[in-house]
């Protein structure tokens, strides 16, 4: 297999370099210019230059494609990514498997795992396809000792034109490395509340995570601290839920976790069915005291 | 005056999906369809904009029999007129995204506003594929939309930065969950809507499935489910827990 793999952002890349030089050949494009992803066994690293939308980048990844012999390309599922994907298949008159969280190929068929129905399953399927995009952390970015070759490609024109750009005040953290994890949900009630789950956290020394609704919809916490289908996939060690429902989107983030916790006031919350430890009670009240003995 | 088309999506009611105990796989005939949750946000967005530019809102569904509920619901939230393409076998976005496209050519529109990626198959795929297919270009991931002459203009938000964005109509926009909170119609609204005529046709673009499902069935969950309502009992244990982890 020859695989050209995609992303924006580079260590989604090292990534899926990582994850694909095991099952066949690999070059890379990225239209970020920060940290090329050089050392993980791309052959060539293609550097997109120009105004990176969704129409520019199939474009050249087409040219690429139809140019170079690919078997496959593999784009990592971002909002962008996942534009790119559905754009280029048409281009190349593909289908795409989507939203892939394992990928093997047999017999010239692609084998692979999504989750369905908004993450109450896992669907096995076989494809006919040359489009995949894959979860971000498909596999943990280890460098070979090899280095790519680097070239640029100046991307056309894009029908999408940039007006402003708005950086967001992002939390910083890793939740996908965090040992132990504290996540609120809804039930916190007001914004304050995040000081109460961030004192725990600190006692614990763990990341302060949250559901779409408190990251999203509220923003008591930065973007980039949501678990979720549509968040971070996290697997720490403990997962301390407080005030989280536990929606069956939340939980397909956090499944991987090896013990979860959870402090709810409701006792047929559906997130105790997803939790090895549960405590019936205001969190108010419960997570205070967790903090105090496990500072001492 | 924006004319706009909005894709609405059905789905099984994901809260009453239920795993079968002795197969694992979901049981959907005991779980009702309805209107996918980011599609009644495209509706809601695509009702705004006909309130503030005037214009025209056409829904349109690719279902099956009980497609005729979820048409009623978008009636009743503001929209004007509707299509249902029936038949519909489950998610297939390759052929599903051919079968709307089909249907939009005929559709005199400015702007087409679906779902950025829906709550239950979550495949993002949809609006690359349209506008690949159409020739049309999207602004995707939306969270606000403005309407400037020909143009059309968004608040893009993606994962480590927001962008302004814009392009010239017609044009594809995919919206958030985030861009709106969709209106519950008065019980007037609802009545009128019942008696709206819904508009069903067949497509006649074949079914291409590239895809077979060798198994579909919920994930075994083995977490040890010890429920305390004694909270001090409960803390006492929780903490024996997390300090054995944090050795």
């Amino acid at each position: 297999m020859k695989f050209l793999t995609f992303s924006e952002d580079n260590q989604l890349l090292a990534q899926m370099i990582t994850f694909l030089r095991s099952r066949g050949e690999v070059d890379a494009a990225t239209s970020s210019d920060r940290d090329m992803p050089i050392e993980y066994g791309a052959g060539v690293v293609y550097a997109l230059r120009g105004n990176a939308q969704y129409d520019s980048i199939s474009a050249a990844l087409k040219n690429l494609f139809e140019s170079s012999g690919y078997d496959a390309v593999v784009i990592a599922s971002t909002v962008l990514g996942r534009e790119v994907a559905g754009h280029l298949s048409v281009g190349i008159g593909s289908d795409v498997a989507p939203e892939l969280s394992s990928l093997e190929f047999k017999d010239g068929k692609a084998i692979t795992k999504r989750w369905g129905y908004g993450g109450k399953t896992v669907i096995e399927e076989t494809w006919n396809a040359r489009v995949f995009t894959l979860l971000p952390g498909i596999t943990d970015a280890e460098k070979n000792g090899s280095e790519s070759t680097l070239k640029d490609i100046q991307l056309g024109d894009s029908r999408v034109e940039i007006i402003s750009e708005e950086p967001k005040n992002l939390g910083g953290g890793n939740l996908e490395s965090a040992k132990i994890i504290v996540s609120v949900g809804r039930g916190l009630g007001k914004k304050e509340g995040i000081e109460v789950a961030q004192k725990l956290a600190d006692a614990v020394g763990g990341e302060i995570a949250g559901s779409r609704p408190v990251c999203l919809d509220y923003q008591w916490l930065s973007e980039d601290r949501q678990v979720g289908l549509s968040g971070k996939k996290v697997k720490p060690k403990v997962y301390i839920a407080l005030g989280i429902s536990g929606q069956i989107q939340h939980i397909a983030g956090m499944r991987g976790s090896k013990i979860v916790i959870a402090i709810n006031k409701d006792k047929s919350a559906p997130i105790f069915e997803e939790s090895d430890y549960g405590i019936v009670g205001d969190l108010y009240q419960v997570a205070p005291k967790l903090t105090e003995k496990l500072a001492a | 005056m924006v004319d706009i088309i909005v894709l609405v999506k059905q789905m099984h009611d994901l809260e009453q999906i239920k795993p079968d105990p002795s197969t694992g796989e979901p049981m959907l005939e005991k779980s009702p369809f309805k209107m996918e949750t980011i599609s009644e946000n495209a509706v809601e967005a695509a009702v705004q904009l006909k309130e503030k530019y005037g214009g025209k809102v056409t829904a349109l569904l690719f279902g099956n029999s009980d497609a005729g509920q979820i048409m009623k619901k978008a009636y009743a939230m503001g929209c004007d007129d509707g299509y249902v393409i029936t038949e519909y076998t489950g998610n297939n976005h390759f052929y599903t995204s051919q079968v709307l496209a089909e249907k939009i050519k005929t559709i005199k529109h400015d702007l087409i506003l679906l779902g950025n990626q829906s709550a239950d198959s979550v495949t993002g795929m949809l609006a690359g594929r349209l506008s690949a297919i159409l020739g049309e270009p999207v602004l995707g991931n939306a969270v606000s939309i403005e309407i400037e002459g020909e143009d059309a203009k968004i608040k893009r938000v993606l994962e480590k930065n927001n962008y302004y964005v814009k392009t010239h109509l017609p044009a594809i926009i995919s919206v958030t969950q985030e861009i709106n909170e969709p209106r519950l119609p008065p019980v007037m609204r609802i009545m009128q809507a019942g008696r709206k005529p819904i508009n069903s046709e067949k497509t006649t673009v074949q079914e291409i499935k590239n895809f077979t499902v060798v198994s579909n069935k919920a994930p075994i969950s083995e977490r040890k489910k010890l429920i305390f309502e004694d909270v001090d009992k409960g803390i006492e244990e929780v903490v024996k827990v997390i300090k054995e982890e944090m050795r």
